[in-house]
């Protein structure tokens, strides 16, 4: 019952690397999952041309695209803060672990989509 | 080296070759040529590569690691929760383990009609 | 400057709730300060421990605002806002409102064996470690634990396994590891590697080391004991 935004304040500062850990468990379970779903789809490249561009043409749909560019920034996410957290196991960043956090994962991070997601977002969105 | 130990580093290990392969498949997929870099991602397109046993062999290595990072991670977490006595262990690590085979097994034979 | 403070009041059974209570805070108020005001003049039924009064022996730990905390050395004005919520400290069995008892947290320290098993124990001599010696250059900055338990109940994974060892324990551990006069060593890095308790539950959260009063880099120990128990298999160099 403590006030939602005392809570948010909290982890946000002090217990970030809390957070940090919760974005690494969820972004790591919904990647797993997209994993074995990619496999399937991938798999149905074996049926031929013909049955794989068809399959293709289904994700052609703008929410797809949109997808995709989720799955781009929830990667980065995964794994640049992962690249944190083995700076943290290897005993040279505990001091700077929050600041990492916020300089590595989200602000380099942020620059890595921007870069990855902008070409895939003009051509593929807007060209439907 | 312990098993437990052993788990926790292949993490990491796994982990830290995941981020160049990664980069090298959005890369490929994406921006490795200028069909690519409209969005028509084709048969014929991804044939002209995968027919290459280099990049096969890539693409095979990529996927077990990635099965393995993935894996790994969830029985992490299934550890987490609490003791869950080591036959409900054994059995979760089965059950993973099986799902890695299986998965393994249907990425490489997307390969066999090429 | 008005403050409204919620209690978290509970006993004997009853369900949890909280209790508000308002009061005038000069600036150099502590929560403790203002624990004792509330008792005094307000609510003499309010039940909470202390003892130093100056964060040195542990005692007055509470979850202030959400996060675990010594409540003599939090002042009431570096906290944001009107409201402040006091709960007591998470993952212990609370007897009273804020009191709780560190019953769990021990019985974790004492899984690792934390006293020294010393290779003569009929001996009369002091065993002595040289001030500089490697094990005091090690040991620098983890010496300091007081035992408060803000470690314990702040830890994450302790909140859904609660046979996870906990910093406290297996920062100890690590002074008695690394200590030369000890030879329980093998012993202790069996327990720490428990797959469902031992380092290996540790995903560097690190709120430990953000609730730590005495400073003490709690991760750091824990990674020490993944790096040795990785690399080395116990083996250490000095």
């Amino acid at each position: 019952m403590i006030p939602p935004r005392i809570l948010v304040k909290t982890y946000l500062s002090p217990l970030i690397g809390m957070t940090a850990y919760f974005i690494q468990r969820v972004t790591g379970l919904l990647l797993l999952f997209y994993l074995l779903v990619h496999v399937h789809t991938v798999h149905e490249i074996s049926g031929g041309p013909v049955a794989f561009n068809h399959a293709m043409d289904a994700f052609k749909n703008p929410l797809f695209r949109l997808l995709e560019i989720g799955l781009l920034g929830i990667v980065i996410l995964h794994a640049l803060n992962g690249i944190r957290i083995m700076a943290i196991d290897f005993g040279v960043a505990t001091r700077h672990q929050k600041r990492l956090f916020w300089g590595l994962a989200v602000v380099i991070g942020t620059l890595i989509f921007i870069a990855g997601a902008l070409p895939l977002f003009m051509h593929s969105v807007w060209e439907r | 080296m312990s098993r437990n130990a052993f788990a926790w580093y292949m993490q990491r290990i796994t982990g830290a070759l995941l981020v160049p392969l990664l980069i090298a498949h959005f890369w490929v997929e994406h921006f490795m040529s200028a069909t690519l870099m409209r969005g028509d991602l084709t048969y014929e397109v991804i044939l002209s590569r995968i027919s290459n046993p280099w990049w096969q062999a890539i693409d095979i290595s990529f996927l077990l690691i990635a099965l393995y990072h993935g894996l790994n991670g969830f029985y992490g977490i299934v550890l987490d929760y609490g003791k869950i006595g080591s036959r409900a262990a054994t059995a979760t690590l089965v059950l993973l383990v099986a799902v890695g085979v299986a998965w393994a097994i249907w990425g490489i034979m997307a390969f066999h009609n090429l | 400057m008005n403050k409204r403070i919620f209690i978290s009041r509970s006993g004997s059974g009853s369900k949890s709730r909280w209790q508000n209570y308002t009061l005038e805070c000069s600036p150099e108020l502590t929560v403790l300060d203002a624990l004792f005001s509330i008792q005094q003049q307000q609510d003499p039924t309010i039940a909470f421990r202390c003892s130093c009064r100056v964060g040195m022996c542990g005692t007055c730990g509470m979850q202030i605002n959400g996060v675990s905390r010594l409540a003599c050395k939090t002042r009431l004005t570096e906290l944001d806002g009107k409201d402040v919520f006091l709960a007591p400290l998470p993952h212990l069995s609370v007897i009273r409102d804020l009191v709780i008892s560190l019953a769990p947290f021990f019985e974790q320290w004492r899984k690792i064996l934390p006293a020294m098993r010393s290779r003569d124990p009929e001996s009369q001599e002091l065993a002595v470690v040289p001030e500089d010696s490697a094990y005091m250059r090690h040991t620098a900055g983890k010496r300091d634990c007081i035992t408060c338990g803000l470690c314990f109940s702040a830890c994450g994974v302790l909140a859904t396994n609660k046979h996870y060892l906990g910093p406290a324990a297996i920062n100890k551990a690590l002074l008695r590891v690394l200590d030369p006069r000890d030879t329980a060593r093998a012993e202790r890095l069996e327990i720490l590697d428990s797959s469902q308790d031992g380092v290996w539950r540790c995903h560097t959260q690190m709120n430990c080391v953000a609730v730590c009063p005495k400073g003490i880099d709690l991760t750091e120990s824990i990674g020490f004991f993944k790096r040795r128990l990785l690399l080395r298999n116990g083996e250490l160099e000095s």
